[in-house]
């Protein structure tokens, strides 16, 4: 698997060579994009890592979670899982730093770890997508986007739960 | 999003004025900061694979790629053009294959390209975007390494559960998606 992207990037040279393309001139071009894309989209990133930074400092995080806990356990979905599959649709760093939490505290081999990890792959962060993808469009009503991704991505999490309780 | 982001943000801003006044500066700098760290991260990553991106497209391997999909984006987005395809299709694979820096310009470029000017998402970009908010690399490299390095058995025996969930989140996305059609 680790030959998938250097193979890649080789062939797209190759084959862009062979074809007469501009390879400098475009690959500039196309960077110089990248980089106008990336900065189009940061004013949403900093809204958003405001959002859940304020949520975790101010306790607002935690209330959400103990309120959700119930709703878990009748799933038979450990609470421990409950912060990583609320937060995984805000953050996808944060995700990860919940993972390596879960992995150190349970072992990786663990339900829990596991599980944790299904759902970290399996499920994506919701809210950095939508506001990303709509960044350049003023598109004002999103006519259930995020609460028909979110329910989907729980659904996902549960799944993965049962999946891993199982293999 | 704009009636969400503001309560939560009165709420939160609120409870930590309370709990801890100043602290509240901090965080608000704080998340700014990360996400300018993470904005020079992403503009790295972007840079790079829209330059390659840029010689594919000029090397007809773009085509190429949208008619492998055509099947798959002809049934799913019927009414957009060609050119949109291509973008979907792009965007598409470039998941699969887990280079989710090229894909997150491309879904951009396709959302941008559905854009009716009318300010309702269209149903191509509800689809679209539900799609691709349940989607997954086939390989989620970055979780498996975390495991191996943490001494797992199996590192990626994940991989099953997480094709299978996610399909499944998809599935149920695209159901929602045509149930609350117009």
């Amino acid at each position: 698997m680790t030959y998938v992207i250097p193979v890649f990037i080789a062939l797209v040279l190759i084959i862009a060579f062979i074809k007469k393309v501009t390879c400098y001139d475009t690959f500039a071009d196309g960077a110089m994009e990248g980089l106008k894309f990336a900065f189009t989209v940061f004013p949403y990133l900093a809204a958003m890592f405001v959002f859940i930074e304020l949520i975790k400092a101010s306790g607002v995080a935690d209330a959400l979670i103990s309120v959700c806990a119930p709703v878990f356990t009748f799933l038979g979905i450990p609470k421990e899982l409950a912060e990583l599959i609320i937060l995984r649709p805000l953050s996808g760093n944060g995700s990860l730093a919940i993972l390596d939490t879960l992995i150190a505290e349970y072992g990786a081999d663990s339900y829990i770890a596991r599980s944790a990890a299904v759902i970290t792959s399996a499920a994506e962060t919701v809210f950095y997508v939508a506001a990303v993808y709509f960044s350049t469009v003023k598109v004002k009503k999103m006519r259930f986007i995020i609460p028909i991704s979110l329910f989907a991505s729980m659904i996902g999490a549960i799944v993965a739960c049962l999946l891993c309780r199982f293999i | 999003m704009n009636k969400i982001w503001a309560i939560v943000l009165i709420v939160s801003t609120v409870a930590l004025t309370v709990i801890s006044p100043s602290n509240v500066l901090p965080t608000y700098m704080s998340g700014i900061g990360s996400a300018l760290e993470f904005t020079f991260k992403m503009a790295v990553i972007y840079a790079m694979w829209m330059g390659i991106n840029a010689l594919m497209d000029k090397a007809g391997i773009n085509k190429f790629i949208a008619k492998i999909f055509k099947p798959l984006t002809k049934r799913l987005f019927k009414n957009e053009s060609e050119k949109t395809q291509e973008y979907i299709s792009l965007n598409l694979s470039a998941n699969l294959l887990g280079m989710s820096g090229v894909a997150t310009p491309l879904g951009i470029k396709a959302i941008e390209a559905m854009d009716d000017k009318s300010g309702i998402a269209t149903e191509s970009m509800r689809l679209f975007t539900v799609i691709n908010c349940t989607s997954i690399q086939l390989i989620p490299a970055t979780v498996i390494a975390m495991r191996a390095s943490a001494g797992s058995g199996s590192a990626s025996d994940i991989i099953l559960p997480t094709v299978i969930a996610t399909a499944i989140a998809t599935v149920v996305g695209v159901l929602l998606v045509k149930v609350t059609r117009k």
